[in-house]
């Protein structure tokens, strides 16, 4: 764009001239071009410059006036020039006041410049104004002298304008009339041209079709001074028509001159209709413009010799457009293209990218750029040109060029015949460096594709960028940039491409000498799927064409180089690529390396899991898709533990691989063959084994070829073995690195190894089951059977059988506060061994369900053992897992740990179950009012009577299978409580702790009373000590170190009331038969109240009774009322006494003696006891059953 | 003429190229058919600016470039068919009616049951029915 001269590329502006008062052009300059819209202004400081300004009117277009056939040129080179800066649509003569007020001298002057104005600017119809400054202390201007000048400067009132540069308030109001007369003269005058040029286009006389174009042309630059840009841009367009028209029509120049005239022009409008199009936002409009022009010109190639020019030129106008759409894109940003099928013809989005035009762009200069050479290379002999190239200047008509004549002072422009332009032309282009050009325009459409993720377009203009580098030598640039498409290309498969760009970046790396470069890719190349001719088979690059003997061709240049071959000396081209004598060349393959096409190795275990110490295979594989078969000299396998590290030697070549010393006891293994083929696999199966348990993986395969190549191959486990990227696609068939069809689909490059077994005994010794409350002790044993144990740790684990947790923060039983049901309390040390002793070295961590102690050095065949302590809150089944973690050598770097588990489940049962109930003292019955309504209500709340004695028996029954030992039963009072009873028993202390069998109940009798008002009664919690018996040991156990087991059970709370009646009877404990007794019937009033009572005493057959059978009583408040009865036993034996029954009519119950307690035994003579009277104290606990 | 026909694969891989050029530019070809996939990328991530061409497996004219017209299809399956002209007057239903029987002509050949999905198409039956719809492509407008 920047080719075009300026006043083409900008919008014209108008231009107008100012004459005198020179002192005040650059105030009214500046504000002129401020001014909207802005004004050019020609300064001229007096009147008598006017005439040099426009002296030069010697030819005033004679074509205009006298149309002749034959027209020199479409339009001169400078008449925009002209228009833009020298020829003003107006003049504004300034005149001070005093000219016009001073004395008639002045006034004369005056008037002689304005006739001298007038003359000058008549036959141009340049409009005319007049400005008076006002002096400073000038008078003030007469009417009639004002009158005078406008008739001698023959301009309207309007247009004699009166400026006060003093004044300046006012001034710049002043100034913007002044500007605002000015435009308006300004559009009158390019309106005028204009129409009077149209006038000439309408009238059809002109029988020259270059001269249609010509006023075409000039209206329309007459309509952009006015800024109508419409009609600037119809007879842009019209003229642009109306010169494609003549192309093959005038025969005014030499037939390549004429093209060439006939371009230039039409570059010229074209430019001007794309920036008035784009610039009133038509882009769609603009970019079908474009095709269109590049359409209509395409064709018009011209002469042979001159081919290069129309490149030049179609290059040209793709670059101008490319700018202008970026520019006016850049302007617009944002408004997307929309409409795309608007047109008739459906145009692609593409046609929006800028870049697109200067990739085309590019590529016509290079079309130029060969044309070139062959005009060069076909006028080369000729060189009798020279004279006249160098007097070659551009004439003055544009596109048109002349030769130059000096001869003394006369100068004369001499048409120019085709040949001698074309010499003239071939010199300018021969100045210039198009690759340079070709490689920025590249890279800007490179860029501007890469920036919008473009990546194929941008990769195609980086492979023309790169190969223009190539051509220029810059092949740092080249290499760049080839490498940075060939990644797409390999990612996408496109092998010929791919195969191009590599012949290249073999050929850049070879200029370089970057030995290992060419070596990678040169395999690549080799390597590559072009088996098939791709028809790529002339124009190709440096790698030549894609098909299998070219590959074959690669590969063997490329071992011939790297085994040293001295076939390179002969070659000339690799004169920089040697390989020295202790150089060597290391290639690595990993997953993404595009050489794993070369080689790829794939490593399988045949056994996912080895014993330590035992040998399992291990089968290497190595696929080449190389064109040629390739001996391998040597083969390293690596693995993670180096020692397993082994190497392959080829059988076939003998002792070609040297093993230095200092691996000399490494492993070495000898194949029959180690010969590469292509496309198929070489399996390898060896033995492995190793002692270090662990994972054992293959890291790499290292294959020598040669004494200076080795490839390093990453190893790659069958069962996920990545398909290679290109091959793939072809259409051949696959091939599996193992034969074995398991291994093909679980392989592994790596193993674990196992750990040892071990070789302890791990007891746990448990026979019964745990009680809960008891510390129970569970014996391990360690039993050393083989191994030592160095740095052994014991890990006890105690886990819920059912799962739940052994934790239970919810539960609000009195141990819940503990939190765990099953708890490890500790753990002690073997026999003899001090519990802290253990503690002070050692490692103990103790924690609810989880311990962990460390176990001594236990040499072979020795034992160890230690107790755990585990305590049960509550009876549940537990699992406990004991882990016995070791090492079998006392070498610390050896970490290797050997593993012993055990697991046993114990249950936790309850051993003890605790009952209670309470009784009153025997025949002695209370009314207690809450227990008959409670009957009703089913409320189990007991109710003891205030004031009486109460029974309290407990009783506790071993429901274990075993036997256990009581030590005490007592019922403990909580400390803060107040005590509202008196509870009575015999010693706590169980003197010789009886033996409680499995099933057997134990019972004890305490005495309650209470005297206190009040209506609850807390006993307090019943505290029982067992613990298990232990059997034969019982006797030698001395009773103070063994532990008690403490169980306790809180007592429910009672109510206490008191009772209205007390109902007693008394009998003696026993008759004779025959033998009267008496039986007394006591009801004891406890109210303040009289009590109604009405009762009967029933015949009973076993006695003969005296007293009343019914009667009612009253009972006086707080006495006593007794009935006696007189009774003769019948019947010995157990006899039940006469049924008693009474009612107390004030709280209507009725009672009844229960029947054990209206029981007696009559014995049929008097007895006669022993008076052995027990001696001991265990009159109150009766062992039952 | 036709000078070049492509399929070209889900990743954008080529299935199948062929030129039907005696000049020197097959690899030119080949760099024309992988840059017109950017094209196609581009139609098939911006539908709302083809607009119409919604849902249809003719993508009309990818874009000219230089001295060829490049046309696009792309199958239900995502297999691009890429066709480069040099005729730059092309009716679009000639190219249409090109599209079609190549289209089945692919399907032909991938229903053999030899060939792998996804791998070139190397079928020979396959490239002489090509050349055969590629002759036949500026006469047989009617058909």
């Amino acid at each position: 764009m920047e080719e075009y001269p300026e006043e083409l590329r900008t919008p014209p502006v108008t231009l107008a001239s100012l004459v005198g008062c020179p002192e005040l052009h650059t105030l009214i300059s500046t504000h002129f071009l401020t001014a909207q819209p802005p004004i050019n202004t020609l300064a001229l400081p007096d009147v008598s410059k006017i005439i040099h300004l426009f002296n030069n009117k010697t030819d005033p277009d004679p074509t205009a006036t006298s149309p002749s056939p034959i027209v020199p040129g479409i339009f001169k080179r400078d008449w925009l020039l002209k228009h833009r800066t020298k020829f003003p649509s107006l003049l504004g003569a300034l005149f001070p006041s005093h000219h016009l007020t001073g004395d008639p001298a002045q006034w004369l002057q005056l008037c002689s410049d304005l006739d001298s104005i007038k003359a000058v600017i008549r036959g141009r119809n340049i409009k005319f104004a007049v400005v008076v400054v006002v002096d400073n202390n000038a008078a003030e201007i007469s009417e009639d002298r004002m009158i005078a000048l406008r008739k001698r400067a023959e301009v309207d009132a309007k247009y004699v304008i009166v400026l006060d540069p003093n004044d300046t308030a006012n001034l710049k109001v002043s100034l913007q009339r002044l500007a605002s007369t000015f435009t308006e003269l300004a559009l009158a005058y390019y309106r005028e041209e204009g129409r009077r040029i149209k006038q000439r286009i309408e009238k059809k006389n002109v029988n020259s079709v270059e001269l249609i174009v010509r006023y075409c042309f000039k209206v329309a630059v007459y309509a952009e001074f006015r800024s109508d840009w419409t009609e600037a841009l119809k007879f842009y367009e019209e003229a642009y028509h109306t010169l494609r028209e003549i192309v093959g029509v005038t025969t005014r120049l030499p037939a390549v001159q004429r093209l060439v005239e006939i371009k230039t022009i039409s570059e010229h409008l074209h430019f001007k209709i794309s920036t008035l199009l784009l610039h009133s936002g038509k882009v769609a409009e603009a970019v079908s413009w474009f095709r269109q022009h590049k359409n209509a010109y395409k064709r018009l190639v011209g002469a042979p010799e001159g081919v290069f020019l129309h490149w030049e030129w179609m290059s040209r106008q793709f670059l101008v457009f490319g700018e202008l759409l970026e520019t006016s894109s850049k302007i617009t940003q944002g408004s997307s293209p929309i409409g795309l099928s608007t047109s008739s013809k459906p145009m692609s989005e593409w046609e929006y990218y800028p870049a697109y035009y200067y990739q085309l762009a590019a590529h016509y200069l290079s079309e130029k750029r060969s044309a070139l050479e062959l005009t060069i290379s076909m006028s080369e002999t000729s060189n009798e040109n020279d004279s006249v190239v160098e007097s070659v200047v551009p004439s003055v008509y544009m596109g048109q060029f002349a030769r130059l004549l000096e001869e003394g002072d006369n100068v004369d422009m001499l048409p120019l015949s085709d040949e001698e332009y074309i010499c003239y032309a071939v010199s300018e282009g021969k100045r210039f460096r198009d690759s340079l050009e070709i490689i920025a325009l590249l890279k800007k459409a490179y860029e501007s594709y890469s920036s919008v993720k473009i990546l194929r377009m941008s990769s195609f203009c980086g492979f023309q960028m790169a190969r223009e580098y190539f051509a220029e030598g810059d092949i740092s640039n080249a290499k760049q940039v080839f490498d940075t498409i060939a990644s797409l290309y390999r990612k996408e498969g496109w092998v010929t491409l791919l195969w191009d760009v590599l012949g290249y970046l073999r050929e850049c790396s070879r200029k370089n000498g970057a030995i290992k470069d060419f070596v990678e890719y040169s395999l690549e190349m080799a390597a590559l799927p072009v088996s098939s001719d791709t028809g790529v088979q002339r124009d190709t690059g440096p790698a030549g064409p894609a098909n299998l003997l070219q590959r074959e061709i690669v590969h063997n240049e490329v071992f011939e180089l790297v085994s040293g071959a001295s076939g390179l000396a002969t070659n000339e081209h690799q004169s920089n690529l040697k390989i020295s004598r202790d150089e060597s060349l290391q290639l690595e393959v990993d997953l993404v390396s595009p050489l794993r096409l070369v080689m790829l190795a794939s490593v399988a275990f045949h056994e996912q899991t080895i014993k330590p110490g035992t040998s399992t295979l291990i089968t290497v594989s190595l696929l080449s898709h190389l064109p040629l078969t390739v001996e391998i000299d040597g083969l390293e396998i690596q693995f993670n533990q180096s020692n397993c590290n082994f190497f392959i030697t080829n059988g076939q070549k003998s002792r070609s691989v040297e093993v230095s010393d200092g691996i000399q006891h490494r492993r070495t293994e000898t194949a029959t063959s180690l010969s590469l083929e292509s496309n198929k696999w070489l399996r390898l199966t060896y033995d492995i084994q190793t002692d270090q348990s662990g994972k054992l993986e293959c890291l790499s395969v290292i294959a020598k070829i040669g004494s200076h190549l080795s490839i390093c191959c990453r190893a790659e486990s069958p069962a996920s073995l990545d398909s290679l990227p290109l091959w793939t696609l072809e259409d051949c068939v696959q091939t599996v690195p193992i034969k074995d069809p398991i291994l093909v689909l679980s392989g592994l490059k790596s193993t674990q190894v196992e750990e040892q077994d071990p070789q302890v005994d791990l007891h746990l010794g448990v026979s019964s089951p745990a009680l809960v409350g008891e510390v129970f002790l569970v014996p391990v044993t360690l039993v050393s059977k083989g191994h030592d144990v160095y740095s052994g740790e014991l890990k006890i684990n105690l886990v819920d059988v059912k799962g739940g947790g052994l934790f239970s923060p919810r539960d609000n039983e009195p141990y819940a506060l503990d939190s765990h049901h099953v708890q490890l309390i500790g753990i002690s040390g073997p026999e003899g061994e001090d519990d802290s002793h253990l503690d002070s070295d050692k490692i103990k961590k103790i924690q609810q369900s989880f311990g962990l102690i460390s176990v001594p050095i236990i040499k072979n065949g020795d034992s160890w053992s230690c107790k755990l302590e585990i305590k049960w809150h509550r009876p549940k089944p537990i699992m406990l897992y004991v882990s016995l973690g070791y090492s079998p050598y006392s070498n610390e770097l050896n970490i290797q740990t050997v593993h012993v588990h055990k697991n046993l489940q114990i249950e936790g049962h309850n051993a003890i179950v605790l009952n209670h109930h309470y009784l009153m003292p025997f025949r002695r019955d209370p009314l207690l009012l809450s227990k008959n309504k409670q009957a009703s209500e089913s409320n189990h709340s007991e109710s003891l009577p205030l004031n009486q004695k109460n029974v309290l028996i407990v009783s506790a029954k071993n429901c274990t299978e075993l036997p256990l030992r009581l030590k005490s039963m007592c019922i403990e009072v909580e400390d803060d409580a107040e005590r509202t009873c008196s509870i009575q028993h015999g010693s706590e202390e169980l003197a010789n702790p009886p033996l409680l069998v499995p099933g057997e109940v134990f019972k004890k009798v305490f005495s309650v009373s209470s005297n206190m008002n009040i209506s609850k009664l807390s006993l307090g919690t019943l505290c029982l000590k067992w613990r298990r018996d232990l059997g034969i040991e019982e006797q030698c156990a001395s009773t103070s170190t063994l532990s008690w087991v403490l169980t306790k059970k809180k007592l429910p709370d009672v109510n206490v009331e008191l009772p209205p009646l007390i109902v007693s009877f008394e009998c003696p404990p026993y008759a004779v038969v025959g033998d009267p007794f008496t039986y007394y019937i006591r009801i004891s009033n406890q109210t303040q109240l009289l009590q109604e009572i009405k009762y009967s005493l029933g015949d009973a057959q076993s006695f003969v009774l005296s007293g009343y059978h019914n009667d009612t009583v009253y009972v006086l408040p707080k006495s006593e009322h007794i009935l006696s009865y007189k009774l003769v036993p019948l019947v010995s034996g157990i006899q039940q006494l006469p049924k008693f029954s009474m009612t107390s009519v004030r709280y209507s119950a009725a009672y009844q003696p229960s029947n054990s307690s209206n029981s007696v035994f009559i014995f049929p003579s008097k007895p006669i006891f022993k008076a052995a009277i027990s001696t001991n104290s265990r009159l109150e606990s009766v062992v039952n059953e | 003429m036709i000078v070049c026909v492509a399929v070209v694969g889900h990743q954008n891989n080529p299935l199948y190229i062929q030129s039907f050029t005696e000049a020197d530019d097959a690899l030119k070809l080949h760099h024309i058919v992988h840059c017109s996939l950017d094209v196609v990328d581009e139609r098939v991530n911006n539908p709302k600016r083809s607009g119409p061409m919604l849902n249809e497996t003719f993508l009309g004219l990818l874009y000219p470039i230089e001295n060829f017209k490049v046309y696009g299809y792309l199958t239900n399956t995502k297999v691009k068919f890429i066709l480069v002209t040099t005729d730059l007057d092309v009716k679009d239903a000639d190219v249409r009616n090109f599209f079609r029987r190549f289209h089945a002509a692919y399907v032909d050949a991938v229903s053999n049951p030899f060939h792998v999905p996804g791998k070139k198409i190397t079928s020979r039956t396959f490239a002489e029915r090509v050349s055969t719809i590629v002759k036949s492509f500026g006469f047989s407008s009617a058909g």
